[in-house]
C-alpha cells in the first residue's frame, strides 16, 4: 500500500467518523424510541431513563456477562476519584465523561479509545459542597458538549475531540462550578450551575449551539422588585443559592423546559435568610427561547436541611383521577413524591414515599405541613432524612407501559447543626452541618411506585444508602446498583433480584443501555471502571 | 519485662506530647470554625465520618505526621475524594490540622485500678482466647493492642460488663459502613451457622464462626438470616470478675497505647 492509498483510506475513515457523529435535533426528539442509541443524559427529553430494548429480559438476564471494560484515565487532579457520569452512545460510539471534566470517545463494540479530551483545569479549582465530578456530555449535530468543574462550557468536534468553542459560564473563584450534563435543544445548549454552598446566586443559561454565545440567563433567586423577591429580606438574595446543578427535562409540544433548583444559602442557618426563599428547592418551567419563567413550584419553602430539589423531573402523560393530563413526576430529596400538571404547574399530589420526621404531610396547595422543632439547632437535632435526602441526583426510571416509577431510596437520619457564618466570596457559606447515622442504622432501597398515586408496589432493600440510579427496560427489568459495588437486575413486576455482579468498587452513577451490531448492551461504572454487559 | 515496656511507654508519651504540641500551639477555635465550614460536610460535624471517613481516631492512615496532615488539608489526596482547601491562608491549615488531631485524642483520664493486676486478670480470665494483644492470643473479637488510644474508661467498662452495648463500625470510604462484630444466625439447606458478620451486600453475606472459619452465602439461597443487633458472643464479665478486677482490667486496657 503506498502513501496515496493510506491517505485515501484516512480520508475515508475521517469521512465516516464525521458522518456517524451527526445527531440532528430530530434524533434527540426520537431518543426514547431509539433503543440503539442513548443520546442525552436521561435517555430522552422526558427523562424516563427507560430502554425500549428487550433482547435482555427476565428469562435470560442471568446469563449477562462483561463484554468489555474501560479503565478511566487519571488526570493528576486531586480529589477526582468519584465517577458519576452517564455515557452517551450514538451509532456505535460512546461519549463518556471522566472526573473532573474529561471526555473519552470509545468504540462501543470493543471498548477501544477513539479520542480523549482533557480540559486544562487547575488543581486549585474550587468545588465547594460537592465532589470533583462530571455527570455527562450532550450531543447535537456534529458536536459534543461538556461543562467543566471550573465553570466553562466546551463544544468539541464529535469526530476528533478538537475544541470548536469554549466559553466561561461563571466565575469559579466565587464558587461557581459545572458538574451536570448539558441539555441540547434544537439550537441551544442549556446548563446550570453548582455553588449554593459558596453563596452564589444561581441561574440557568442557554448558549447558541453553533457559536457559544449566551442567548439568555434566568436567575433562580429574584432581585428586588422581581417576582418572588418578596420572599427575601434585605441583601440576602445576593448570596441566596438556588443552584441548578442537575440536567432538566423538555416538552417539545408545550415547548417548555423544566429545570430544578437547589437549597437557599446558607444551607442550615435559616435565621440568616427569613422567608420562603423563592425560587430555591423548586422546579421551574422556562420558555426555551427567552428563559422566561412560565410557572414555578417550590417543594420545600425556606429549606434548612439542604434538601435541594435537584432530582430528575420525569414527564408523564396519562390519566390522573379520570382526566388525561400532561404531568411532571418528581420523587424529592425531602422524602415526598410529587405530581404536578406540567402545563400549569398545578399541584396534584404529594405523598410520603420514605421515612421522614419533618412534615405531617403536604397540604392542598402543595406546601409541607412542617412539624415544629425540626430545624437544625446549635446542639444538634435528629431528623429524617439526612441532608443527602431520601433520594438525590441519581436518576429514577419510568416505564410508560406499566406506569411504574422506580426510585432509588436512601434511608438515613442525621443530627443537624446550626452555626454562625459570614459570607466571604469563594468560601463555604453553610451555617451548620450534619452528623449522619451510619452502620446498620441506615439502609437503601429501590422502590417501585405507581406513578399516578405514589403508592409503593414493592421495595428491594440495600445494605447502605445508595448513590446510584436505576434504568428500567422493555425486557421487564430494572437495573440498579449499590455502594457495595453490586450491579443488579430486578424483576420490574415484583422486585425480585434476577442477576447481580460484583464490580469490586462503589457505584455512584446511573445505568444506561444501547445496542451495537444488533446486540443489546447495559453499562455501569464501578469505581474507576466502566463495565459493559451483554448476553454475547 | 518491665524495662522494655517502660521504654515503649516513654516513647509513646513523647509522641503524644509531639501531637498535642500542635494542638497546644495552634488556634483550636479557628480550626474548629474552619473545620465546620470546610470539612464537616463530608467528615461529619462531630468528626465521626459521613461521606468521608471518620477523623475521630488517634492515627490517620494518610497523615501519620502533622506536616502531612497540613499538606493534605491544603492539597488533597490524589486518587481519592479528598480535595485540597487551597483558599486557606497563613496559619489556617495548621489550625484545622490541630483541630482534626484533637478529634482523635481522648482527654486524659485517671485509671480506676491497677493495670498490672488487670493484665493478670486478663490472662487468667481467658480473654486471649478471643482477643489479640501485641501478637498474642486468638483473633475472634477486636484486636486490643492499642485500644487505650481510641476507647475511654466508660466505653471499656461498658464493653466488659455488657459487650453488646457498643457496636463499632466497619467503615469503608465509599462502600458505606456496617456494624462490626454483628452476631448473625444463618440457616441454609446445609445447616445452621452462627457467628459474626464480616461483610454484606444486598445479595451475599460473609460470616465467621467462633472457630474462625469463614463462610459465604448467597442470600437468595438461605432459609433464614437473622441479625442480633446489640448481642455479643462475649459474656458479660461482671459475673466473672470482681468489681475491683473490672477496674483493673479497664486500667490495663487503658494502658494499651
Amino acid at each position: 500500500m503506498n502513501k496515496d492509498h493510506i491517505a485515501a483510506l484516512l480520508t475515508l475513515c475521517l469521512l465516516s467518523v464525521q458522518s456517524i457523529a451527526d445527531v440532528p435535533y430530530s434524533a434527540l426528539l426520537n431518543d426514547e424510541a431509539n433503543g440503539n442509541d442513548w443520546l442525552s443524559y436521561s435517555g430522552g427529553y422526558r427523562s424516563e431513563r427507560f430502554s425500549p430494548l428487550s433482547q435482555i429480559n427476565t428469562n435470560n438476564v442471568d446469563q449477562l456477562k462483561v463484554i468489555w471494560a474501560y479503565q478511566m484515565q487519571p488526570t493528576g487532579i486531586s480529589g477526582a476519584a468519584l465517577q458519576e457520569s452517564t455515557p452517551l452512545v450514538h451509532n456505535g460510539v460512546m461519549y463518556l465523561t471522566e472526573s473532573p471534566s474529561s471526555v473519552s470517545a470509545i468504540d462501543a463494540a470493543s471498548g477501544r479509545l477513539l479520542w480523549h479530551f482533557v480540559p486544562d483545569i487547575n488543581n486549585e479549582v474550587l468545588n465547594i459542597g460537592f465532589p470533583r465530578i462530571n455527570r455527562g456530555a450532550a450531543l447535537l449535530n456534529d458536536k459534543v458538549y461538556v461543562a467543566t468543574l471550573d465553570g466553562r462550557l466546551f463544544a468539541l468536534d464529535a469526530g476528533t475531540g478538537a475544541v470548536r468553542w469554549e466559553t466561561e459560564v461563571a466565575d469559579n473563584a466565587l464558587g461557581f462550578s459545572l458538574t451536570l450534563a448539558p441539555l441540547a435543544l434544537e439550537d441551544k445548549i442549556i446548563v446550570g450551575v453548582s455553588g449554593a454552598e459558596a453563596g452564589v446566586r444561581a441561574f440557568v443559561d442557554a448558549y447558541d449551539a453553533e457559536t457559544g454565545d449566551r442567548v439568555w440567563r434566568t436567575y433562580t433567586v429574584p432581585a428586588p422588585g422581581e417576582p418572588g423577591s418578596e420572599t427575601w429580606q434585605g441583601d440576602d438574595w445576593e448570596t441566596g443559592g438556588g443552584s441548578t446543578w442537575l440536567t432538566g427535562s423538555y416538552d417539545p409540544e408545550l415547548d417548555l423546559l423544566y429545570w430544578t433548583t437547589g437549597n437557599p444559602a446558607p444551607d442550615w442557618n435559616g435565621d440568616l435568610r427569613p422567608g420562603d426563599n423563592l425560587f430555591t428547592c423548586a422546579v421551574l418551567a422556562l420558555d426555551p427561547d427567552t428563559g422566561a419563567m412560565q410557572w414555578h413550584f417550590q417543594f420545600t419553602p425556606h429549606d434548612t436541611h439542604d434538601w435541594d430539589a435537584n432530582q430528575i423531573p420525569v414527564l408523564v402523560d396519562g390519566e390522573f383521577e379520570g382526566q388525561e393530563r400532561k404531568l411532571l413526576a418528581l420523587a424529592n430529596r425531602n422524602a415526598f413524591y410529587y405530581l404536578l400538571d406540567r402545563e400549569t404547574g398545578e399541584f396534584l399530589l404529594g405523598e410520603e414515599y420514605s421515612y421522614q420526621t419533618w412534615a405531617e404531610g403536604i397540604d392542598d396547595n402543595g406546601r409541607p405541613i412542617v412539624i415544629p422543632n425540626t430545624e437544625p439547632t446549635r446542639k444538634g437535632n435528629l431528623v429524617w432524612p439526612s441532608l443527602q435526602g431520601a433520594t438525590n441526583w441519581f436518576s429514577p426510571s419510568y416505564n410508560p407501559d406499566t406506569e411504574q416509577l422506580f426510585v432509588p431510596n436512601r434511608r438515613m437520619g442525621a443530627i443537624y447543626f446550626k452555626a454562625d457564618v459570614d459570607y466571604e466570596p469563594g468560601m463555604p457559606f453553610l451555617g451548620g452541618g450534619e452528623q449522619p447515622l451510619d452502620g446498620d442504622d441506615a439502609s437503601g432501597a429501590i422502590l417501585a411506585l405507581d406513578v399516578m398515586t405514589g403508592e409503593q408496589q414493592w421495595e428491594f432493600e440495600l445494605q447502605t444508602p445508595l448513590w446510584s440510579g436505576v434504568m428500567a427496560t422493555a425486557g421487564g427489568l430494572v437495573f440498579g446498583s449499590s455502594n457495595e459495588g453490586n450491579f443488579f437486575a430486578l424483576d420490574a413486576e415484583e422486585g425480585d433480584p434476577l442477576w447481580f455482579f460484583n464490580t469490586g468498587a462503589h457505584i455512584r452513577t446511573n445505568p444506561m443501555g444501547f445496542a451495537v451490531d444488533g446486540k443489546q448492551r447495559v453499562a455501569i461504572i464501578g469505581g474507576q471502571t466502566l463495565f459493559v454487559f451483554g448476553l454475547e | 519485662m518491665a524495662y522494655p515496656k517502660y521504654r515503649f511507654s516513654s516513647l509513646l508519651l513523647g509522641l503524644c506530647l509531639l501531637a498535642s504540641s500542635l494542638v497546644q500551639s495552634q488556634d483550636l477555635e479557628n480550626g474548629e470554625t474552619l473545620y465546620r465550614t470546610l470539612c464537616a460536610r463530608c467528615h461529619g460535624m462531630l468528626g465521626e465520618g459521613g461521606e468521608g471517613p471518620s477523623l475521630k481516631r488517634p492515627t490517620l492512615i494518610h497523615a501519620p505526621d502533622d506536616d502531612t496532615l497540613v499538606s493534605i488539608i491544603l492539597g488533597g489526596i490524589p486518587g481519592t475524594g479528598m480535595p485540597g482547601s487551597r483558599q486557606l491562608r497563613g496559619d489556617d491549615g495548621p489550625d484545622v490540622a490541630a483541630y482534626v488531631r484533637s478529634l482523635g485524642q481522648l482527654p486524659p483520664e485517671e485509671m480506676p485500678g491497677d493495670p498490672a493486676a488487670g493484665e493478670l486478670a486478663y490472662n487468667n480470665g481467658n480473654c486471649a482466647s478471643c482477643h489479640i494483644i501485641k501478637g498474642v492470643g486468638t483473633g475472634i473479637g477486636p484486636e486490643l493492642s492499642q485500644v487505650g488510644q481510641r476507647r475511654n474508661l466508660e466505653y471499656l467498662r461498658r464493653s466488659l460488663i455488657n459487650p453488646g452495648a457498643e457496636q463499632p463500625r466497619i467503615v469503608d470510604r465509599f462502600r458505606g459502613s456496617l456494624n462490626a462484630f454483628l452476631t448473625v444466625r444463618i440457616v441454609s439447606e446445609y445447616g445452621t451457622y452462627e457467628g459474626m458478620r464480616v461483610n454484606e451486600d444486598a445479595f451475599t453475606v460473609q460470616m465467621r464462626d467462633l472457630t474462625g472459619e469463614y463462610y459465604s452465602f448467597v442470600k437468595q439461597d438461605l432459609i433464614s438470616y437473622d441479625k442480633a443487633l446489640g448481642h455479643s458472643f462475649m459474656p458479660g464479665y461482671d459475673s466473672v470478675f470482681s468489681p475491683q478486677q473490672i477496674d483493673d482490667v479497664v486500667s490495663y486496657l487503658m494502658s494499651l497505647k
